[in-house]
């Protein structure tokens, strides 16, 4: 479980994340969804500490995480899985070596055990004969799933993901959210996925916070979406056609 | 005060990249790699510049020193010293402030919009010391060596030519070179080119780690690199000298 308490973000004198509370819990897909530049990146940049809050606490698992010294912050990102929303694959690695290089790091294992359990990762996300190649060689869908068997190489606890299905196409994303969905139930992670499809939403979102302005605007399940009756989140979310037809179905 | 900003900010850098590896065997692995990429790659360079750059030496003394009452063997002891004293510690490692520095601060600097370093912190690893401590090792095992070899290749270029034109007997040449040879020359250039290693590749590793933006900044960050890294070598090769030889 991830807790977010009271958390502040500037740059300059640009307010980004204004007093933000969020508790994301193990077993589910928590979804950060909200208009583009509404400040999603930049709140799971500071839930793992890649940007500094100016004020707030964040929990892992009660584990008090901002103020805590490099070494434990290092202990705590060991059991931390993240997609960027670039994919971040080293470039001078092969996928191999790309999903390998978190075992070697942190593993005593032999190498067949590591080849094991990366072509595991790889089948895992559905990859094959790809061992060999390098980032540059394979398709922007392929490299997001990569991006994914490396994040879960060591098995982690939480799993974040910036839009890891954007600039996809509809099937590759949503083999991408079930895929995620699966993790996620099937190890108990507590998964963290930032989007701004509705697709992505209603195939594996179990929470929603709707980030508006920087702010929690909202927060809810699933169901309740269609149902709210928050002003800026129904402009978002009935922003498609389509959805504005499935509720006029469902409704 | 930004200047001052920028060294308090390139010591914090240093200070987590000098830090106890990971694993002792993947930091070697990583030194080999830079070693290669560093050093190896830069033999070609170095040697055409040395061969060519002695000869050139040795000639102009030849001419310009055409006084009866001067004797031969001086041109052999000035082709030698200056190779030692200065070409082979500073002039060379000003050209490899270019081939090196930039290519250091370009790859660093792509790995940092990419979000690779990012990667890195995120998996648990101090990504500074991952990333810079291996390629400062590397250049202070690989330049020295680079800096003998181009001694040895710039008093062979000015052999060759004495030997192909005549400009100076090989007899007076060989005399001279072995004329009052003070062997802390040699130590005092290898002390050199070790500090403007660590100068070259921490400066352009430091310029690359604090890229942001996008690929334009990454051209920026390695013009940076390289022109802070010769400044720093002149001002350094001012104070060793004086230290060290006076
Ligand atoms: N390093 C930074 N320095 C200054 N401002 C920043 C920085 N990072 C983000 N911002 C600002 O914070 C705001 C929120 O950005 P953020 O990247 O979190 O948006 P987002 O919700 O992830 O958008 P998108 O869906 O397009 O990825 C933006 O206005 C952006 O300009
Ligand atoms: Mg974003």
């Amino acid at each position: 479980m991830i807790e977010v308490r009271n958390v502040n973000k500037s740059f300059g004198d640009k307010h980004v994340l204004k007093d933000i509370n969020a508790t994301f819990k193990p077993g589910n897909v928590n979804m950060i969804i909200g208009r583009s530049g509404s400040g999603k990146t930049v709140l799971l940049k500071s839930i793992i500490g890649l940007h500094v809050p100016e004020t707030g606490d964040i929990f892992f698992d009660g584990r008090e995480f901002i103020r805590a010294n490099m070494k434990f912050k290092r202990e705590i990102r060991q059991e931390i899985g993240m997609v960027f929303q670039g994919g971040a694959l080293f470039t001078s690695q092969t996928v191999e070596e790309n999903i390998m290089f978190p075992l070697n790091l942190f593993t005593n294992w032999s190498k067949a055990e590591k080849l094991k359990r990366v072509n595991f990762c790889l089948e895992r996300v559905n990859i094959q004969n790809a061992n060999h190649l390098y980032p540059s060689e394979i398709s922007g869908g392929m490299q997001k799933r990569v991006s994914i068997a490396r994040a879960i190489s060591l098995n982690p606890k939480y799993l974040f993901c910036d839009e890891p299905n954007s600039g996809l196409d509809p099937q590759t994303a949503i083999l991408i959210d079930r895929l995620i969905k699966e993790i996620t139930i099937e190890y108990d992670i507590t998964t963290i996925v930032n989007t701004h499809d509705m697709n992505s939403v209603m195939e594996a979102g179990d929470s929603i916070n709707y980030i508006h302005e920087g702010q929690n605007w909202w927060q809810g399940g699933r169901e309740d979406i269609f149902n709210s009756d928050n002003i800026e989140l129904n402009q978002f979310v009935f922003a498609s056609e389509l959805c504005k037809k499935i509720k006029k179905v469902s409704g | 005060m930004r200047l001052l900003t920028t060294i308090g900010k390139y010591f914090v850098l240093m200070s987590s990249v000098f830090a106890k590896p990971v694993k002792l065997r993947i930091f070697i692995k990583r030194v080999l790699e830079e070693v290669e990429q560093i050093g190896m790659d830069s033999i070609w360079i170095v040697s055409i510049v040395s061969i060519f750059m002695g000869a050139v030496l040795t000639l102009q003394v030849a001419i310009n020193f055409e006084a009866p009452y001067i004797p031969r063997y001086l041109i052999g002891l000035s082709a030698r010293d200056t190779m030692i004293l200065e070409f082979s510690s500073t002039i060379i490692c000003l050209i490899l402030a270019g081939k090196v520095g930039s290519n250091i601060a370009s790859e660093i600097g792509t790995m940092r919009i990419t979000e690779q370093i990012d990667a890195l912190e995120i998996m648990g690893i101090n990504s500074a010391n991952y990333l810079i401590l291996p390629k400062i090792t590397a250049a202070i095992i690989s330049f020295p060596v680079l800096n003998l070899l181009s001694i040895i290749l710039g008093i062979a270029g000015g052999y060759l030519v004495s030997a192909a034109t005549g400009v100076v007997s090989v007899y007076d040449y060989i005399y001279g070179l072995n004329y009052l040879f003070v062997p802390f020359y040699v130590t005092y250039s290898l002390i050199k080119i070790c500090v403007f290693s660590v100068i070259i590749t921490s400066v352009s590793s430091f310029h690359g780690y604090y890229t942001f933006g996008g690929a334009l900044e990454v051209g920026k960050s390695s013009t940076r690199a390289v022109v802070y890294s010769i400044i720093l070598i002149l001002l350094f090769n001012l104070i060793l000298t004086q230290l060290l030889l006076t």
